[in-house]
């Protein structure tokens, strides 16, 4: 059965809410609004591309039985006995018939005839996570419609620079920072925060188009500053290109980061989702907690940012799913626009589990566990791991909510990382933490010696 | 800088990003599966060996094989303190 949730998401994108979705859950699609871009210097090649891709599976129990998910690898027939088990009516899985590692599911979509043609007969609309030029070719490939709008759209409200500007401008206390649009702005902005480092402050620089554990650096030394200064002017002078996109911001003292999600409709209708505490490190995301513990005027000022956020995004030609992280300072007063990621999140493809799973007035923690494996890893090995935590146990219970990162990297040498998402849920936080702690410990014994 | 002292400054480094004591690393130690850097890890890591070796790397020229191991890493800082002398 379709959720209410998802229900939701299509009458505000489609006009209805039994439209058929086609997903593709592309989460790598920051790398590609990248493109055209100059962000740090970086390294050309990134450990976790694969488990990016691979993430692609969350949107299994998102998506309802009427829809269609595109996937570059079968469902694990043990995880999908336990999603039905738990009561999930599964959608369509769809995978191209020419997959190469290398390229994310789109590419290997759009160079499957038989998938192609198999897209073309399901009459529905396409919903990625945000579309790249290449979901845009999909659409085009399939004559399916977007039910968001193209690539280019994407790409301008999903810049951190974009973010910035919309938190100044609409006084949305913005973090006290910069935007940087060529080096010697940042040069100059480096100038200005290098004393405040220096005397022990955190500054922290963004690509504009980062996703977390990506483009980013904490300046908390010398070194730090001193050397990005070094890389970035040095890089400069061999291409000749004085272009660099980054915003530059304090490191506030916080007592927790927050993630709050609306869905802008195509009319322009601004509905807010929900807001969760988010789990950071370092400026890394590591998952979310729910409810968050903000008070009633904190909820008020962050349901205010979502309608000027969301109307403004309506503006400038956006409909879909946003989310937005902010800022709950150590003084108690909210920065409610640290970025905005216009595009489905995280919590976008949990709604489904929150929406059957987590009874009300319950505790829930969204996380993944890191494991190290020695060899492919079949779902139902996991589930034995974790044998009597997956049931209800008086309140409490783990949904795992993404299978594929398991073996994402199984082709590499052992122990190779795995990654296993999954939704907590208890009465409360000190059960929360327990079982948390319970999951931690029985997934070791998966896990290469 | 000889070879151990390379090995050093860069299990050194390593300490000092992740925040862990590394008495346990050789130079088959994998640097993302088994020490977990990530990109930015990475930059930070090239920024403190510039700053104490005195080589100069440019990120984008790097190769993954470079990043394999500890060892590799070794190779490739050696190679360019060659190059600078």
């Amino acid at each position: 059965m379709t959720t209410d949730y998802l229900r939701g998401i299509k009458k505000a994108l489609t006009g209805s809410e039994d439209t058929p979705l086609v997903l593709v859950c592309n989460f790598e699609a920051e790398a590609l609004w990248a493109k055209g871009h100059v962000g740090l210097p970086a390294v050309p090649f990134s450990g976790s591309t694969r488990l990016v891709r691979r993430m692609e599976e969350l949107g299994v129990l998102l998506a309802g039985p009427d829809d269609f998910l595109v996937l570059s690898e079968a469902l694990d027939p043990g995880f999908r006995r336990y999603a039905e088990e738990l009561g999930f009516a599964l959608p369509t899985v769809l995978v191209p018939e020419n997959v190469d590692p290398s390229r994310s599911t789109a590419e290997d979509a759009l160079d499957s005839p038989v998938l192609l043609e198999a897209l073309r007969s399901t009459a529905g609309v396409l919903l990625p996570m945000g579309t790249t030029v290449l979901e845009q070719k999909l659409a085009e490939a399939t004559g399916l419609p977007l039910a968001v709008p193209g690539a280019e759209v994407f790409e301008r409200v999903n810049s951190k620079i974009y973010g910035r500007r919309v938190a100044v401008s609409a006084g949305l206390r913005p973090v006290p920072g910069f935007e940087c649009e060529t080096v010697a702005e940042f040069l100059a902005v480096l100038d200005e925060v290098e004393p405040l480092v220096e005397q022990g402050e955190r500054v922290v620089v963004k690509d504009a188009y980062g996703v977390s554990g990506k483009g980013l650096v904490v300046l908390d030394g010398k070194v730090k500053a001193s050397g990005l200064r070094k890389l970035v002017t040095r890089r400069a002078a061999r291409s000749g290109d004085d272009r660099l996109h980054v915003v530059v911001e304090r490191w506030l003292p916080k007592r927790f980061d927050l993630n709050y999600q609306f869905t802008v409709g195509r009319d322009g209708a601004v509905v807010f989702d929900f807001v969760k505490q988010a789990l950071t490190a370092d400026g890394v995301h590591k998952g979310h907690l729910v409810p968050a513990e903000l008070e009633p005027r904190h909820h008020d000022e962050l349901r205010h940012a979502a309608s000027v956020i969301g109307e403004r995004l309506h503006a400038d030609g956006f409909s879909g799913v946003a989310g937005v992280d902010a800022i709950l300072g150590l003084d108690g007063v909210l920065h409610p626009l640290l970025e905005i990621n216009a595009r489905l999140n995280m919590s976008t493809y949990q709604g489904g589990v929150t929406e059957r799973l987590l009874p009300d007035g319950s505790a829930c923690l969204a996380k993944h566990y890191t494991l190290r494996l020695a060899a492919r890893t079949p779902f139902d090995a996991v589930r034995a791991a974790l044998g009597p935590l997956l049931d209800d146990r008086d309140g409490e219970r783990v949904v795992i909510t993404c299978a594929g990162t398991v073996n994402a990297n199984a082709a590499d040498d052992a122990p190779f990382e795995g990654r296993l998402y999954a939704v907590l849920v208890a009465p409360d936080r000190a059960r929360l933490a327990g079982l948390d702690a319970a999951t931690e410990t029985a997934l070791t014994t998966l896990e290469s010696r | 800088m000889d070879r151990s002292s390379v090995v050093k400054t860069i299990t050194g480094a390593l300490s000092d990003i992740m925040q862990r004591e590394y008495s346990d690393v050789t130079e088959e130690t994998r640097l993302f599966e088994d020490l977990h850097l990530d990109s930015t890890s990475v930059l930070t890591l090239l920024m403190a060996l510039e700053d104490q070796t005195g080589i100069e790397v440019d990120p984008e020229s790097l190769q993954m094989e470079n990043f394999q191991t500890i060892g590799t890493l070794a190779d490739y800082i050696e190679g360019n303190l060659d190059v600078s002398v």
